[in-house]
């Protein structure tokens, strides 16, 4: 079984600072960013299952974040922190492609249950990725011949 | 300064509206006037004339007929024949027939002799050579004296007429009944005071006065005499004793006699001074009217814009605390929102502290004690601040938003008994018994829930409210109740038993910021609001109430089409 691999992304250091250490308490893998610019620099170089997306940040904000996440890395499940008891934002988020949102102030088993949950989903869409990808190399013998007789 | 910016306005309008009609009517008064005066006095003077010259003419035709009855006589018998006295008085008698204008009649010789006389005097035998009028007579054929005393010593006239026979010239003369003649010249009639005299070429009266002067005086009068023979001559002057006159003058045939036609000026131009009157009372009537109406007009208008710039004003106060209150709602979401980051980090800091405590047990480096049961006492408690305090930030955050609503199909079955559970537990505490009586058949609702939500609740408070001020903490009775109405309509009411609501009131129930809580109570907005959200709802919000009954609101709605697709 493949071990989840989570991002932080919010502006509070100490906040992902403390989360990690807790996370890493807990078993789990964690990276942190202090930026949106920084979570998709990451992502380019790191395998990241879930990433935990703070909404309100300077210069790039969470949902410009998530849509650029969405963009450039579909499979990258996303949950969005928000301050922001409005529906709207929650609302917003899920509309742009995150798994699920979480209220602050959230407590940390709040935290990695919903993490989990992602990395579940994210576990089930790569089984099917890989099952049509090995349907694909699975050909039939009259597929085979006419790709032969092709020129 | 406000009072006195008013003032002006106040005094601006105010002179406008008076000078505006004042002027042309002033103007058309003055005009009016003006031609009035003008026709009336070509009138006066042109009928003053035209009296005079007719006047004229009759007088003198009577002189030219005693003249010609003279001539007459004089042809028809001789000198011989009419130096009879017996033969005088029978020709004077069939004169009198004719012409009872003459008194006598006398014959003289040419050397002046009074042959022959019949008539009241005894003149017989008098010498006239040497009178002005025998010497007239005898150089131009006839005479028409004016009025003198004579041997008689009694103010007349005379007309003689000379005749010549073989030779030999005779005169016969005649006087003139100054009482007849005097009636003849008297006899004109203008106005009250209308007068006709006569004066000969000295200024001396041939005539009686209406007026006062009696034969031969001369009145002190000024009197202007016209250009030419036959011409008349009009003026206005005043008399001896200051009376002002309108005269017509014109001279008799011969340019021996004047004669003077006038009126008083107050008698002929009466009808200017009535209507110069009338034009006065006019003035000051309609003067007053116009002042009266612009007075009222102005005060109408200045107490309209004090009302305005009044209510703009309060308009403006309640736009600031509409704002205000605006702006706390979103500082507070803001603020709240900013709170939720410590507490986070907060939140994460006691679940590592937990984590690492019980890490340290677990090593054993940490022995069971007092002071850590203490100090895990003081964790938990760290933790449930932070909970309570999201609890708060949570609550504002609630408070402060603005949400778009979502429509969803509500059943009212469900919805109504979840929102008086909200109420529930104030409405016992303060004694009123909370009864929903929501119909079987009541339809979905196609709304927003939470809107709804709100309506209802402002509703309900407002009828605790209402409550408690009429019975205190017992015997309150609050119902709600739903049911459908014909088209497809559902209906919602809320009823209380509360202190009601005045009917000046109920007027302005809806309308924003009106409000019968205490100041810094109610902003007024609660039932307008609710009213917004009922409109945008598609449905009608009503009241009814009696003062010291209670109050009912219903709310009417449409209900959810049955097959949602359609719509």
């Amino acid at each position: 079984m493949e071990k989840m691999k989570m991002m932080l992304v919010d502006d509070e250091e100490r906040f992902l600072s403390t989360t990690k250490k807790l996370m890493s308490k807990k078993g789990y893998d964690v990276i942190t960013a202090t930026s949106g610019a920084e979570a998709l620099e990451k992502l380019k170089y790191k395998d990241i299952h879930v990433v935990i997306l703070d909404v309100k940040m300077p210069d790039m904000d969470g949902i410009t974040t998530l849509k650029e996440i969405k963009k450039l890395f579909p499979l990258v499940e996303v949950i969005m922190l928000t301050g922001h008891a409005t529906v709207e934002s929650a609302i917003d988020g899920l509309k742009s492609g995150a798994t699920d949102y979480l209220m602050k102030p959230a407590d940390i088993e709040e935290l990695i249950q919903k993490a989990d949950e992602a990395f579940e989903k994210r576990q089930k869409m790569e089984q099917k990725i890989r099952m049509a990808q090995a349907r694909k190399f699975m050909k039939s013998p009259r597929e085979i011949i006419r790709e032969t007789e092709k020129p | 300064m406000e009072q006195k910016h008013f003032k002006v306005i106040r005094k601006k309008i105010l002179l406008n509206m008076i000078l505006a009609p004042v002027i042309p009517f002033i103007l058309i008064l003055g005009i009016g006037y003006y031609y009035f005066v003008t026709s009336l006095e070509t009138n006066a003077i042109a009928s003053m004339k035209r009296i005079s010259e007719d006047h004229r003419e009759m007088i003198e035709s009577f002189l030219t007929e005693r003249k010609s009855d003279l001539e007459f006589i004089a042809g028809s018998y001789t000198f011989q024949e009419l130096s009879r006295p017996k033969a005088l008085a029978e020709v004077f008698n069939r004169l009198q027939e004719k012409s009872d204008a003459f008194t006598d009649l006398g014959i003289f010789n040419d050397a002046g002799l009074h042959v022959a006389y019949h008539g009241p005097y005894r003149l017989t035998g008098k010498i006239y050579k040497d009178t002005q009028w025998f010497q007239e007579v005898i150089k131009h054929g006839y005479y028409i004296s004016d009025v003198f005393l004579g041997y008689r010593k009694v103010p007349h006239f005379v007309i003689a007429v000379a005749h010549e026979e073989e030779g030999n010239k005779w005169v016969i003369r005649s006087t003139i009944d100054t009482f007849r003649f005097n009636n003849l010249v008297r006899k004109v009639h203008i106005g009250k005071t209308g007068e006709a005299y006569l004066l000969n070429a000295e200024g001396m009266l041939q005539t009686e006065r209406h007026s006062g002067g009696n034969l031969m005086d001369k009145p002190l009068d000024r009197i202007q005499y016209p250009e030419s023979h036959r011409s008349t001559k009009s003026f206005i002057d005043k008399d001896a004793n200051g009376v002002k006159y309108l005269y017509a003058t014109t001279w008799m045939k011969d340019k021996k006699w004047l004669l003077v036609i006038r009126q008083e000026k107050a008698d002929a131009f009466e009808a200017l001074t009535s209507a110069a009157y009338l034009i006065i009372l006019i003035a000051i009537i309609g003067g007053s009217v116009i002042v009266t109406v612009a007075f009222y007009l102005t005060n109408g208008i200045v107490e309209r814009m004090t009302q305005m710039d009044a209510e703009k004003d309060q308009l403006g106060q309640q736009l600031i605390r509409a704002s205000r209150l605006a702006e706390i709602g979103e500082m507070s979401t803001g603020f709240a929102h900013e709170i939720n980051n410590p507490l986070q980090i907060m939140k994460s800091e006691q679940s590592l502290i937990e984590i690492f405590i019980s890490e340290l047990k677990e090593k054993g480096q940490l022995n069971q004690s007092e002071t850590l049961v203490e100090l895990e006492d003081s964790l938990d408690q760290i933790g449930l601040q932070i909970n309570r305090c999201a609890k708060i930030t949570q609550s504002i955050l609630k408070f402060g938003r603005q949400s778009e609503p979502v429509a969803v199909d509500v059943d009212f079955k469900q919805f109504i008994p979840e929102v008086t559970a909200m109420v529930a537990k104030k409405a016992s505490v303060n004694g009123i018994s909370l009864k929903e009586n929501v119909s079987e058949d009541t339809p979905l609702i196609h709304l927003d829930p939470g809107q709804l939500q709100q309506v209802l609740l402002n509703l309900f408070n407002n009828a605790i409210d209402a409550i408690i001020e009429r019975h205190g903490s017992s015997g309150g009775k609050l119902i709600v109740e739903s049911g459908p109405k014909e088209n497809g309509k559902v209906e919602i009411t809320v009823k209380d038993n509360g202190q009601g609501i005045s009917p000046e009131n109920l007027k302005k129930i809806f309308s924003p910021f009106f409000t019968t809580k205490p100041v810094g109570k109610g902003t007024g907005l609660g039932l307008s609001v609710c009213y917004g959200i009922v409109d945008s709802m598609g449905g009608i919000m009503d009241v009814s109430s009696e003062k010291g009954i209670g109050t009912t609101f219903t709310i009417t709605l449409p209900a959810a089409s049955p097959n949602p697709l359609i719509l």
